[in-house]
């Protein structure tokens, strides 16, 4: 039994706080825009095969560089005749998989890490500490361009790197949180009642991060959306001929005097889809996190 | 001070110890015969043997660790594939990756902390929401594209400024400015959007804090609390800010160097994984780390130095 459920006052305390933050969300419209067009982007990449109207690499020579509202091409055409919309909509796949995936990989690492630092303590906490030093001594692009030369470059290898680069961070974040939960009355009551070490993080400690965690994820996946462009960019991630937001950026540098849409489009694409997430980031913080509200 | 200084570059060479270690072990983790690339392919065994005795290859790992690190420690971190000396690459390209960075930081300082402080002093009005608004833009815009965006409007479009490549100050300081303007613009925007967040959040804590409040009773003008009081202990925070933020710029710089074709550290980066040239990267990926470790150790001690509060703590750890 929680302790939640053994106070008088509230009936079904957790429906009634989710009441409650669903109403504080809603009544942040920048956050609610936020979430919608993040849904959507998401949306976008998991149809991409049905909405797309071409394939991306359908090539049509006698059509290159064709202008936004050419005919059957909305957004108009890339240098090897390829429709920029449907490249866009593909390309948003591997935006989003980058994003959600690195982001999820680095919460799997981080995590747990972080919560043994911070509510065992002892000497395996400093260790844990210096760790996370080395770690952080890696700028990530640098970080991320020495895996990318171990692992070989794409889109798999890309992630990894994203991911691995947020695991520092993160762990100091999940420490911290540990740290301070594992003075909370619930827990003590827990160890006092001889509740074991795994029900006490999974059901007291784990759950209660959670706010916490919901709002690093926000941050992170907009970081890691980036994140993937560069490396895209710069060679490292995705691979051509597969369409990604980086990789027709890269594409479009050599033609930023006669096209310079090739590059405003992919690039607004990256913005809009990162700016979504941060909108519903801040929003999210406001709503779970008091402290930081403004 | 003494203890405090001793304990921080103790955790800094531990810190720069495994990093060194982690390095070494991930360049060796390269898929490839090293033996083979510096032998131009040549598979002779014989030759391969006497290429893995003359670089050490066939000692073990450890001793190869011994050796890279105490050559690395004296400032030798080996020769490339084209037979230069990395260190001597390194300290040539590093000073225009400095210079950027320096600009950046006065580009994103002077934007950021100014929006700060108007968005904290101007709280809920809409300066405050322009500034904050303006702050998220510049965290969403991914910066390389920026980067592709001016180079369209200011290089191609309007012939203001050159499009790419690099003057050195020596040679003529203005085109040296001209080059430097859009990337120094382009990696500033990120820090300044960042900065700005925290110079807002620390003024709006500074500006209910006791020390102003007693300041407003003694009857100061608004100007000198905000700008005596207020502001100067905002800064501290924003200057750790800024040293913490070197990660960022490192990681901007390789990128910006790539679009604006900057013969810098981090082009030199990016050169080092697309040669596989792994003896310039290892030495490349040390002597970012190395920085990061330095800078960061730097940033601690000054914290100590303007707030007494962290060394006292800290020492009686």
């Amino acid at each position: 039994m929680s302790y939640a459920e053994t106070t008088p006052i509230a009936i079904n305390p957790r429906a009634r706080r989710r009441r409650l933050l669903r109403k504080r969300f809603l009544r942040r419209p920048l956050a609610v825009l936020g979430l919608a067009v993040a849904l959507a982007f998401i949306l976008v990449a998991i149809l991409a095969p049905w909405l797309a109207p071409y394939s991306p690499s359908e090539t049509d020579f006698n059509a290159t560089l064709a202008p936004p509202f050419t005919e059957g091409h909305i957004l108009g055409t890339d240098e090897l005749g390829r429709d920029m919309l449907s490249r866009l909509i593909w390309g948003s796949r591997a935006s989003i998989q980058a994003g959600v995936l690195a982001t999820g990989l680095a919460m799997l690492i981080a995590v747990p890490i972080g919560i043994v630092a911070g509510y065992y303590r002892g000497w395996i906490d400093p260790v844990i500490a210096r760790a996370t030093d080395v770690l952080l001594a890696f700028p990530f692009l640098i970080l991320a361009v020495g895996l990318a030369a171990i692992l070989g470059p794409s889109l798999t290898n890309a992630t990894i790197a994203i991911g691995l680069g947020a695991v520092p961070g993160l762990i100091r974040v999940a420490r911290g949180e540990a740290l301070g939960l594992r003075e909370e009355d619930y827990v003590r009551a827990a160890v006092a009642n001889g509740a074991s070490d795994v029900a006490i993080l999974g059901r007291h400690v784990l759950p209660n991060m959670g706010s916490t965690l919901i709002v690093q994820a926000t941050v992170l996946i907009p970081a890691a959306i980036i994140g993937e462009a560069v490396l895209s960019f710069l060679g490292l991630g995705v691979q051509p001929p597969t369409p990604s937001w980086g990789v027709m950026l890269s594409d479009a540098q050599s033609y930023v005097s006669q096209a310079p849409r090739l590059a405003i489009f992919p690039g607004l694409a990256i913005f809009f889809c990162s700016l979504s997430f941060n909108l519903l980031g801040d929003g999210l913080r406001d709503v779970l996190d008091p402290r930081t509200t403004r | 001070m003494g203890g405090f200084l001793l304990r921080k570059v103790g955790a800094a060479l531990i810190v720069l110890l495994f990093a060194s270690m982690l390095v070494f072990i991930g360049v060796r983790a390269i898929p490839g015969d090293p033996a083979i690339a510096l032998g131009a392919e040549n598979r002779d065994p014989a030759v391969l043997a006497a290429i893995r005795h003359k670089y050490g290859l066939d000692e073990p790992l450890p001793v190869q660790y011994v050796n890279w690190a105490s050559l690395a420690v004296r400032g030798d971190l080996g020769r490339d594939q084209r037979e230069l000396s990395v260190s001597r690459t390194i300290v040539q390209r590093l000073p225009i990756t400095l210079e950027l960075a320096g600009l950046a930081i006065l580009v994103g300082s002077l934007i950021g902390i100014v929006a700060g402080v108007l968005a904290a002093v101007r709280r809920g009005k809409a300066e405050d929401y322009a500034a904050t608004s303006v702050a998220l833009v510049g965290l969403s815009v991914p910066h390389f594209w920026l980067g592709i965006v001016m180079i369209i409007y200011f290089a191609v479009k309007l012939n203001w400024l050159p499009a790419g490549g690099y003057v050195p100050f020596h040679v003529s300081p203005v085109q040296n400015l001209e080059h430097m303007l859009m990337p120094a613009i382009v990696l500033g925007t990120g820090l300044s959007a960042v900065l700005m967040r925290q110079m807002r959040s620390s003024m709006l804590s500074a500006m209910g804090a006791d020390y102003v409040r007693t300041a407003r009773a003694k009857g100061l003008p608004e100007r000198s609390v905000i700008g005596k009081h207020a502001l100067r202990n905002s800064l501290i925070t924003v200057t750790t800010v800024i040293g913490l933020q070197l990660g960022a710029l490192i990681s901007g710089a390789v990128i910006t160097e790539q679009i604006f074709v900057i013969p810098g550290f981090g082009r030199l980066t990016i050169d080092a994984v697309n040669q596989r040239d792994y003896t310039l990267l290892q030495g490349v990926v040390l002597v970012a780390a190395a920085g990061y470790v330095i800078v960061n150790l730097l940033v601690d001690v000054v914290y100590s130095l303007l707030n007494p509060r962290i060394r006292i703590a800290g020492a009686n750890r």
